[in-house]
């Protein structure tokens, strides 16, 4: 009975995670400032929600070490792509990278695939610099930029929480299968992201 | 006895100086040597405080303490021992520079130096009260949350540098 506990304990954590960050509705470009603008901002793109969620379950196949490392530098990476979008800087293609960090995220998930973790870092790091640059360029200009920034950073962080809960699953034979399951469909939604950027 | 109480809180309600808190106190709490960087700071911050109280003129304060914040965070997060001049230094430099950017709202002369003294020892009792949390922090699970904390705070202070320098706010 007791190793029931863990899995049931994970899967409602998970699912409390699932429920503060699922407002998602596509790039509007229109919140307000402040915390509330800046944490709204990540949970207003789909796209960005499943690659944050895809990065913590990804971590969850690599091992302990890669837990922390991905969401240690998938914010500082994405710092510096939000950076070249506030001063503008043109970088081309960058729905079309947004989608493609969704499909090669999910099929990292989805076949389980256990890179040396220096490439899953470099990997993930790539892709946060897309995420970071759209993060950055849509900024609405009367935000307060203290607390938009810590919100949209915390916000981020949330969903890498919420992907590294769910992966916790894994440790199981059928909680193994749920979150490969969710590296599909994370995959199949980034197809449709990439449909649509095109 | 208000203005010395919004001094006290004045740290806790200006989210850049809540950020630099946070991430100095942290880093400090997880390094060996915590006493000489809390002391850099606090000496500092007086130091940053008394020359607001000189009626010192505008300065690149907050961007210092930005800077100072973002280099913080990464080093959390790489949650290497460091040096004890650079802990030391790196406190210093933020204390001064929280110092320098809590000018006081207060009309009057007692008022303002009510509000820099409470500044003062608001901004001290967040730092001990961060460290010594941190410090307590000894699980590798714990360590682990403060390293991802440590990149949050580093990436929202980096993208306020790059917003203001943008917005043409800075110094």
């Amino acid at each position: 009975m007791r190793h029931w506990r863990h899995p049931i304990a994970l899967a409602a954590i998970s699912l409390l995670l699932a429920l503060v960050c699922t407002p998602a509705v596509a790039h509007s470009g229109s919140m307000r400032g402040g915390f509330g603008g800046g944490f709204a901002h990540p949970l207003f793109g789909p796209d960005h929600v499943v690659a944050m969620v895809a990065v913590g379950l990804w971590g969850a196949f690599l091992g302990p070490s890669a837990i922390w490392l991905l969401p240690i530098v998938f914010p500082l990476v994405m710092a510096f792509g939000g950076v070249i979008g506030i001063l503008g800087v043109p970088l081309p293609g960058i729905e079309i990278g947004i989608a493609l960090s969704a499909i090669v995220l999910g099929l990292m998930v989805l076949l389980a695939a256990r890179p040396p973790l220096a490439v899953a870092a470099a990997l993930v790091g790539a892709f946060a610099i897309f995420h970071g640059y759209a993060h950055g360029a849509e900024l609405p200009p009367g935000a307060d930029a203290v607390a938009y920034s810590v919100g949209l950073v915390v916000a981020t962080g949330l969903l890498h929480l919420t992907g590294i809960a769910f992966g916790q699953l894994a440790r199981w034979p059928a909680g193994r299968m749920a979150v490969r399951a969710a590296g599909g469909v994370i995959a199949l939604a980034g197809v449709a992201f990439l449909a649509a950027a095109r | 006895m208000s203005a010395f109480f919004s001094g006290l809180v004045h740290p806790l309600v200006i989210p850049a100086h809540l950020l630099a808190l946070l991430a100095l106190g942290l880093l400090i709490g997880q390094q060996r040597a915590m006493l000489p960087p809390l002391v850099g700071f606090a000496t500092a911050l007086a130091a940053g405080l008394t020359a607001i109280a000189l009626a010192i003129g505008e300065t690149a304060a907050l961007d210092v303490l930005l800077a100072a914040t973002a280099l913080a965070g990464v080093l959390l997060a790489l949650a290497k021992p460091l040096p004890t001049f650079l802990s030391t230094a790196l406190a210093a430099i933020a204390g001064i520079a929280l110092g320098l950017d809590s000018p006081p709202e207060a009309i009057s002369l007692a008022a303002a130096n009510a509000t820099l003294v409470g500044t003062g020892l608001g901004a001290c009792l967040v730092l001990v009260l961060v460290t010594a949390a941190a410090h307590c922090l000894t699980r590798w699970w714990q360590r682990i949350g403060v390293c991802i904390v440590g990149s949050w705070l580093a990436a929202g202070a980096i993208l306020v540098l790059a917003l203001r320098f943008a917005r043409g706010l800075m110094f």
